[in-house]
């Protein structure tokens, strides 16, 4: 028994990343290789649990339940706000799900890396009682320091790529100092704080990217920052499976792999234990020892740091320079990426990956059957909206117990 | 000397107050909305749906004054879901603003490619309040601040008027009383036989009209069309504004004269080239203020006791 379980439980790993890494470059292939390793994994829960696993399955599907409501929810208001305006529905959605599952993946998982990071980065901060708006004024400290640092770094590449990262989240880890010493000796709402930081730190990037090499003259490449040295770029997919595209980066393994950091930080460590309970109950966790100002620094900075890992790794990986494009949003996004998860560090990567869809979708949408991609923001806010309107779902799933109930009496009577 | 004076002239004073008109207007939507004990972040997207509504309205019924009434009644709609969403359905507040924000851009920008078939600029209006432009006699001969201030277009003496109303409001009136209580300790209105819900759904909808005007004076009076984003983070600035001027009206007025003032200054000396300092230096100065503001450094202030805390009354510990 425990053998095969075992077993089961490597052939469901190895499946794993076979398939994701060959999912890049073949998605069927791909697909159905992941298939089998959900499958794998299936059965050996199934033998380890035996009968709470239909239980633990039923919990699961509650779980999701309203996410996955809400989604289909968004997709219809969406599709009936395109036929109200005289788009076709259809047509739109088969292009956005064809573009970003298809067409697109690999600007799908593009789009999908900074957010991982920056939706940890949120969430982290969620959970010790937090709200760390700002993360988009982190994530362009974490921009910046890995341009400054990259463009003359002559260390071997693993070193180097190693000390960009050490010092950009640190970086980023030291711009929720002062919001955090704020925060704890007079109280000031980290709302506020972070984001007039995030504000000013967005005003003032255009001095640093003009002060590296941007040229506000040249409008060819309006404020583009030189190149950041060959050696400290992230490895691409394309270098060991020849069928990838050839900008895809193994970012997304980083990302991932920080989401199971986060969440192991989170659930298995004391620190964690500490930023939970402060986050749950401020005062009662103070009443057990444990000092409220240190772990609430601790949880901003450590948020701070995860947003600037979401910049470096945009840097070192697919921009290789700090662009203008000041208002790619990866900051405010990664709100949005967190509250879908609902603060789950091993959610997020999907959530993440649902955006990344969803913008790459867009585009190709708007490219092919020339339905305006604004429709995509649309369907992103009523989707957040109706995911946290509980008492919606509260009325509503009142309303239709009662109505079933009375069905169902009515089906008896009748019977009798 | 010289310096100075060619610095401190009528027309910067002027530019002064038009820069700050539209700021000025969402910081009173903030003051308003965040007395009664709702933290308001969605002035940006509320403000955009009024510009591109006052656009709408001016382009397609011609008279610049319909524009104006689209821009506030479709700045008040817009702002009855984000009340709808904090008071009835109880959303975490600052979420509730930033999904107003994502809604009013998108809606916006679609609204654009429904509308007008295009990207980034709409269609011009035929007519824009610019030329409503009248001067108060006597007042607008006062030296220096006689013309900034009495020889202006119409949204700018309506926001004049709002401060001096909402300064009233707070100080004489029962209503504002009600704000206030609502935002300091909302169990006491309710005790009172005053509904809290009532109370928090008026101020963010009369919060959510002055911001459609302030959109209105960024589409038809500043400007003759509505640019997608055109309100560029005065939402946030008016914000910083409202904690600046320490959540009340006078003081959002004053901050927000001040950040036009900073920012009128730097596109001065920027024009005159007087000294070479990247004119990005100047542009932080109202986060900066903010910070100080709220690090008790400025004056002793301090936000309502209630803020941010949705109220119910079968769960007022929430």
């Amino acid at each position: 028994m425990r053998r095969v379980r075992a077993v089961l439980r490597i052939v469901a790993v190895l499946l794993a990343l076979a398939g994701g890494g060959l999912y890049l470059a073949s998605y069927f292939r791909g697909g159905c290789l992941l298939l089998g390793a959900l499958l794998a994994w299936g059965f050996e829960r199934r033998l380890a649990l035996g009968a709470d696993f239909g239980a633990r399955v039923r919990a699961l599907a509650r779980r999701a339940a309203v996410p996955a409501a809400g989604i289909a929810a968004a997709l219809l208001i969406g599709a009936a706000i395109m036929a109200l305006t005289g788009y076709s529905p259809l047509a739109s959605y088969e292009a956005l799900f064809y573009g970003g599952f298809v067409r697109n993946w690999h600007i799908s998982v593009l789009n999908a890396v900074p957010l991982v990071f920056t939706g940890l980065a949120i969430a982290f901060g969620f959970h010790g009682g937090l709200f760390n708006i700002g993360a988009e004024g982190q994530y362009l400290v974490g921009v910046m320091a890995a341009t400054w640092l990259g463009i003359g770094m002559g260390l071997p590449p693993l070193v180097g790529m190693a000390l960009i990262f050490l010092v950009g989240a640190l970086a980023g880890a030291a711009t929720n100092l002062v919001p955090a010493l704020l925060k704890v000796k007079t109280g000031a709402h980290e709302v506020v704080t972070t984001m007039m930081f995030a504000y000013a730190i967005r005003t003032l990037a255009p001095i640093f990217i003009r002060a590296h090499g941007g040229d506000p003259a040249n409008t060819a490449h309006p404020y583009v920052t030189d190149a950041v040295a060959e050696g400290v770029w992230l490895p691409l997919f394309k270098d060991f499976l020849p069928e990838a595209n050839y900008r895809l980066h193994v970012g997304i393994l980083l990302a991932v792999a920080c989401a199971f950091l986060v969440h192991f930080v989170l659930t298995r460590t004391d620190l964690g234990y500490r930023i939970r309970a402060v986050g749950a109950n401020a005062t009662a966790a103070r009443t057990q020892g444990i000092s409220v100002a240190w772990i609430t620094t601790l949880s901003l900075l450590g948020s701070g740091a995860l947003a600037a890992c979401a910049g470096i790794t945009q840097v070192l990986g697919l921009d290789h320079r700090m662009f203008q494009n000041l208002d790619a949003g990866y900051g405010w996004n990664g709100i949005s990426i967190a509250l879908l998860a609902r603060n789950h560090p091993l959610a997020i990567p999907f959530t993440a990956l649902l955006w990344g869809v969803l913008d790459a979708g867009g585009q190709y949408m708007a490219r092919t059957v020339q339905t305006p991609n604004a429709i995509i923001e649309i369907v992103k806010g009523i989707l957040l909206f109706l995911l946290l309107a509980e008492v919606i779902y509260e009325k509503f799933g009142t309303i239709l117990r009662d109505r079933l109930k009375g069905l169902l009496d009515r089906k008896r009577e009748v019977r009798s | 000397m010289s310096v100075l004076a060619s610095l401190l002239t009528p027309a910067l004073f002027e530019a002064t107050v038009r820069l700050a008109t539209p700021v000025s207007l969402a910081a009173l939507a903030a003051v308003i909305s965040e007395r009664s004990g709702v933290t308001n972040i969605a002035m940006e997207g509320i403000m955009l749906v009024g510009a591109f509504a006052a656009a709408w309205g001016g382009w397609h019924f011609g008279n610049p004054w319909i524009g104006l009434c689209c821009g506030v009644g479709a700045g008040a709609l817009f702002s009855l879901f984000f009340a709808w969403s904090v008071v009835s359905l109880r959303i975490n507040q600052v979420v509730a603003g930033a999904i107003m924000n994502i809604l009013g851009f998108g809606l916006t920008r679609y609204l654009m490619m429904v509308v007008y078939g295009r990207q980034g600029t709409s269609e011009a209006v035929p007519r824009t309040l610019q030329e409503c432009r009248f001067a108060i006699p006597l007042l607008s001969r006062i030296p220096y601040v006689g013309s900034a201030l009495f020889d202006q277009t119409p949204v700018v003496y309506l926001s004049l008027l709002s401060v001096i109303g909402f300064a009233w409001l707070f100080k004489r009136t029962r209503l504002g009383l009600s704000i206030e209580a609502s935002g300091e300790h909302p169990m006491a209105l309710e005790t009172l036989g005053r509904s809290v819900v009532r109370v928090r759904y008026l101020a963010i909808v009369l919060g959510g009209a002055l911001c459609g005007l302030a959109g209105a004076f960024l589409s038809i009076e500043n400007s003759n069309s509505f640019t997608e984003g055109m309100s560029g983070g005065r939402g946030f600035i008016a914000l910083a504004a409202n904690i600046a001027g320490g959540w009340r009206p006078v003081g959002a007025f004053a901050a927000a004269l001040f950040f036009g003032f900073v920012d009128a200054l730097q596109l001065r000396i920027q024009g005159l080239g007087i000294v070479k300092v990247a004119s990005e230096i100047f542009l932080v100065f109202p986060y900066l203020a903010t910070l100080a503001a709220v690090a008790g450094f400025v004056r002793k202030s301090r936000p309502p006791a209630a803020l941010g805390r949705n109220f119910s009354v079968e769960h007022p510990e929430d």
